[in-house]
């Protein structure tokens, strides 16, 4: 089956992300392909590139990028939720007067639009909420 | 059949009732990160309506110190069991 995630919460403040990840890993495992997963609202912060978390903790966006590598996993970044909150990639950032991206590949910004693809294009879309 | 899935302990907030009145008869309830405190012996009677139909995760009551204290009636699912539950679903509606 074609499995889409839509990931609300934020990293290492709610459960969200780590229980997205989780599952996202069992998804894999289980032989089904997870197309996307989509950061909405404070989940664009798992796509902060420049996030540092201590070395005893996981790395939720290396992990997710790890998905990607492995997997071929799409990384969808709502881009309003991303802009308002300081997560802009270097095109956004140039367009903005930045001096500095916060964002990268495989992590993409993009609209809402997608969203309602990944509705209509899998077979299941898994929500994980704060 | 659709999956119904919560993260939040009756005690703490009450969407719980919007998702047992969003429930059809045969849908099934998954509690997964605080929502797995309604599994508890203490807590199950909110979900009265669909004990036969009830599920936790079981790494989120490990992450709690509460396997093995759950509810009879309830049904304990690892992760793998969790997508298990969502193949078996047409989809998957979320509570918070």
């Amino acid at each position: 089956m074609r499995y889409a995630l839509l990931v609300q919460g934020a990293p290492y403040s709610q459960q969200a992300s780590h229980s997205a990840l989780r599952f996202a890993r069992a998804v894999v495992a289980r032989g089904h392909t997870l197309s996307s997963v989509f950061f909405y609202h404070d989940g664009v912060y798992n796509a902060a590139r420049l996030a540092a978390p201590p070395q005893d903790e996981p790395h939720l966006p290396d992990a997710w990028c790890e998905l990607h590598a492995q997997h071929g996993t799409m990384l969808l970044v709502c881009i309003a939720s991303a802009l308002r909150r300081g997560l802009l990639d270097e095109r956004e950032a140039a367009r903005h007067g930045k001096s500095g991206h916060s964002l990268e590949p495989p992590f993409e910004l993009t609209g809402l639009g997608q969203l309602i693809d990944l509705g209509q294009a899998c077979d299941r879309l898994v929500t994980f909420s704060p | 059949m659709i999956l119904h899935i919560l993260n939040r302990a009756p005690g703490t907030s009450l969407v719980y009732r919007d998702a047992l009145a969003g429930m059809g008869p045969e849908d099934r309830l998954l509690l997964i990160e605080d929502g797995v405190l309604g599994a508890l012996p203490a807590q199950v009677r909110h979900f009265t309506p669909v004990l036969d139909r009830l599920f936790a995760l079981r790494e989120d009551l490990a992450a709690r110190g509460l396997e093995g204290h759950c509810d009879a009636t309830v049904q304990v699912v690892d992760v793998d069991g969790f997508v298990e539950l969502t193949e078996e679903a047409d989809k998957t509606v979320s509570w918070f």
